[in-house]
């Protein structure tokens, strides 16, 4: 619409030059403004009836991603360095820690194309430049949000049947791969544009898939997309910490009901408290993971849901960046939820990088009542 | 690690003995295994020597503690511990509170022996207890293994819940077992078992009968097999093996492992019409099924002779389903291989596995034979390892036979 409002003005003729420099002024406010015509096809027209956004919110997302960029490639370098190098740390359920790592290292390396973006206060590269962004977020969003259902799944089966319950090695390989694959298929049809689109959104220096175009086509697709990464990964999560939950506490009643029958009384003493705490501990781990899942992606289920089916006016470009950032917060703390409360991890990190002041002993040398009281300390870092 | 000395009393009686780190508490055990004798158990009966100056008004306490462990350590996660320590009696050593104590001959002895600084303690295992089992690691397993185990824990403290120091605390792994009754019954465990086919008549007929119904570990056990086929199929193998049977009770899950098979064609096909009778022998030994996880052996896994667990025996008038702990029961399990279409007949027949009862003549014929193994075993470690000072647990093996000897 300000675009054809320019070229009305145009055909004016010379005489209404002040009047092209006012209109040029009312379009330099209009997003969308800065992206070349051959390229216009990029922008919905829903974002061209916003102002367009100043260069200090530009700036400014660029220093939260920065800020975003150092801690997650930290907190995921480290964990994929030790993970991957230490002997103690190489079973099956660690892939999974890794895999989920892997993931969020990809979603980082979105960050330095958006910092260059907000520079440029448009998208750099248009179609490819957008392309490459939305398959990396795509890539690593669906894949995180299927490792953390599958990390639930092996916790499930370890904790419920501690006996012959562990995942083995080709088969965590083969969940692994299992995660890659579930990524896939919303990362590669929207790229080739065999099914939905990559587009720009929000201060338009971002890209996902398209939740605009008002057809039947780009509707059922984001009806799937939420389905496939957001229900169902999160029915799965709440399944399965249930279902732990359940275990722990069957386990908890039975051990209880052999001490009863055995008359101990002096479990009552220390070891009963430490007992009750053990669910409450679980109860607040699986609370975590599912609050942090829930935190990163509602806002972009929300966001892309309103964009396809409700009232469109909500979507502002500042309301659309919000849940961008949510989800890669959310992949800088992973690292921290899922290994920084692993007593091996931090044993090694202890003995790797002494600076960074995290004091574990080796959890061999750990006897039973002191190992009591660093779970539950890694419980309260976890909450 | 249990430390052993052998007291020069007036009687040669072997007694266990570990001092504290910091050498001032010495706790004096006269075994190290207890057994359950179904209606009644060995009392943990030991005598704790302390230096009273060191205590300055400060109290020894002991512990008899069990330890359930049911998963690997490694799998911990969230701050979930597969373990389960349970204080099952608990008892101020020093000052003596129950001078009127009944002592067992051996504290009388330790005490006459050791002097004024001695003090007895004496623990009963509650009815129910569970008996010690080890469940055999995988070989790249780390950490303690799974199972029950049960120790003599001893500490120095002001109070009884006050936590204890390590250099001023011991722990004496100890063991609880089950023997065999001294009659081994009269009755042969059979099943007979038969099966029809789907597309054509007749049935095959399957009896299995064991010779016996308690066997000693290290026995041979004879499954008599009869087969008669009825039917138009005809019976390609006989496998038969030995079935240990696990219960984990405190998770509520069971597995059940092979400790030792066989496989037979000899009389095979045994066509329509025919019959065969046959007798398989097998020996189920822990050392056969070495690198299988999850077997459950009786006690510790540094012994080189360790035996599968004993069958778990529960008092009459008690149900089986109230069992605690891990419950181990054993069966000989016969399939026919009835070729493809026609499937398995199996069935299985239940028998019990168990260390000879203390005072029978099997018992010294087993203490005998495993003395004999030991000095083998002895001489052959030391002609593989001349300069190796690690002989350390044959040592402890052979001072437990002497043990087990009737004085």
């Amino acid at each position: 619409m300000a675009l054809n409002f320019t070229q009305e003005i145009s055909d004016i003729g010379p005489m209404a030059y002040p009047l092209k420099m006012v209109s040029r002024e009312m379009v330099e406010h209009m997003l969308g403004w800065n992206i070349p015509e051959e390229h216009q096809d990029l922008v919905h027209e829903h974002w061209r009836n916003f102002p367009s956004v100043s260069k200090y919110w530009h700036y400014c997302l660029a220093l939260i991603y920065a800020m975003l960029m150092v801690t997650s490639l930290v907190g995921n370098g480290i964990v994929i360095w030790i993970f991957g190098t230490s002997k103690s740390l190489r079973s099956a359920s660690n892939m999974f820690v890794i895999n989920l790592a892997i993931f969020d290292l990809m979603m980082m390396l979105e960050m330095p194309l958006l910092i260059i973006n907000s520079f440029y206060q448009r998208l750099v590269g248009y179609q490819l430049g957008c392309d490459i962004y939305a398959v990396l977020g795509s890539l690593s969003g669906i894949g995180g949000a299927i490792t953390n259902a599958v990390i639930a799944f092996d916790r499930y089966k370890t904790i419920s049947c501690p006996l012959d319950g562990r995942i083995n090695k080709v088969q965590a390989s083969l969940l692994i791969a299992f995660t890659w694959f579930w990524a896939l298929p919303f990362t590669i049809l929207p790229a080739f544009r065999i099914w939905g689109r990559y587009v720009p959104e929000g201060f338009l220096t971002t890209c996902s898939f398209d939740y605009f175009t008002d057809d039947q086509d780009t509707k059922v697709f984001v009806a799937c997309i939420f389905v496939w990464s957001y229900c169902i990964p999160m029915t799965l999560i709440c399944y399965f910490y249930s279902q732990l939950f359940g275990a722990v506490r069957l386990h908890e009643r039975m051990l209880q009901e052999q001490a009863k029958k055995m008359n101990v009384k002096s479990l009552a003493a220390n070891k009963e408290d430490a007992s009750r705490s053990v669910e409450i501990r679980i109860a607040k781990v699986a609370f975590t993971i599912f609050f942090l899942f829930v935190c990163a992606w509602t806002p972009y289920a929300f966001v892309t849901m309103t964009g396809a089916f409700g009232d469109r006016n909500l979507l502002t470009p500042i309301a659309t960046m919000v849940p961008a950032v949510c989800c890669k917060v959310v992949s800088c703390i992973d690292p921290w939820v899922y290994a920084i409360n692993h007593p091996r991890y931090r044993a090694e990190l202890t003995k790797r990088l002494p600076w960074l002041g995290v004091r574990e002993s080796d959890p061999d040398a750990v006897s039973t009542t002191t190992s009591v009281g660093t779970a539950q300390s890694q419980a309260t870092a976890e909450a | 690690m249990l430390d052993l000395i052998s007291l020069v009393l007036v009687v040669a009686v072997k007694v266990f003995k570990k001092t504290t780190p910091n050498g001032k508490v010495t706790v004096y055990l006269g075994k190290r295994d207890f057994i359950d004798h179904v209606d009644y158990c060995d009392p943990v009966d030991g005598v704790v020597v302390v230096d009273t100056e060191y205590l300055k008004g400060r109290k020894v306490y002991s512990q008899l503690v069990t330890t359930y462990r049911y998963g690997r350590e490694e799998d911990e996660v969230m701050g979930v511990k597969f373990s389960k320590e349970m204080v099952i009696g608990q008892e101020q050593v020093v000052p003596l509170v129950n001078s009127k104590m009944e002592l067992t001959p051996v504290q009388e002895k330790l005490l006459k022996k050791l002097g004024p600084n001695a003090y007895p303690f004496t623990f009963n295992f509650p009815e129910m207890a569970p008996s010690s089992v080890t469940l055999q690691p995988a070989e790249e397993d780390q950490g303690k293994p799974m199972g029950v185990d049960y120790s003599v824990r001893t500490y120095v403290a002001e109070q009884e819940d006050q936590k204890s120091h390590k250099r001023s605390s011991v722990t004496l792994a100890i063991k609880k077992l089950q023997h065999a009754p001294i009659t081994r019954g009269r009755r042969l465990p059979s099943s007979l078992v038969s099966k029809g086919f789907t597309f054509s008549n007749g049935k095959i007929n399957l009896e299995v009968t064991l010779d016996r119904e308690i066997y000693y570990h290290g026995e041979k056990i004879a499954a008599n097999v009869i087969v008669s086929n009825n039917s138009r199929k005809s019976v390609r193998n006989i496998r038969c093996m030995v079935v240990q049977h696990v219960e984990i009770t405190m998770i509520n899950s069971q597995f059940s492992r092979h400790v030792a098979s066989l496989e037979s064609r000899e009389g095979c096909p045994v066509t329509p019409g025919a019959s065969l009778s046959k007798t398989f022998y097998m020996v189920p030994l822990a050392r056969n099924s070495k690198d299988v996880r999850g077997v459950a052996l009786d006690g510790h896994l540094k012994e080189d002779d360790v035996n599968l667990a004993s069958s778990t025996l529960v008092a009459e008038g008690k149900c089986p389903a109230d069992a605690i702990g891990i419950v181990v029961s054993y069966s000989v399990r016969v399939k026919l291989n009835c070729g493809t279409l026609g499937g398995e007949l199996v069935t299985d027949v239940p028998f019990k596995l168990l260390h000879p009862a203390e005072g029978t003549v099997e018992r010294q014929r087993f203490n005998a034979m495993k003395k004999m193994q030991s000095i083998e075993r002895h001489r052959y470690e030391n002609t593989l390892y001349t300069n190796e000072e690690e002989d350390n647990i044959v040592f402890e093996d052979f001072a437990r036979l002497r043990m087990n000897e009737p004085e």
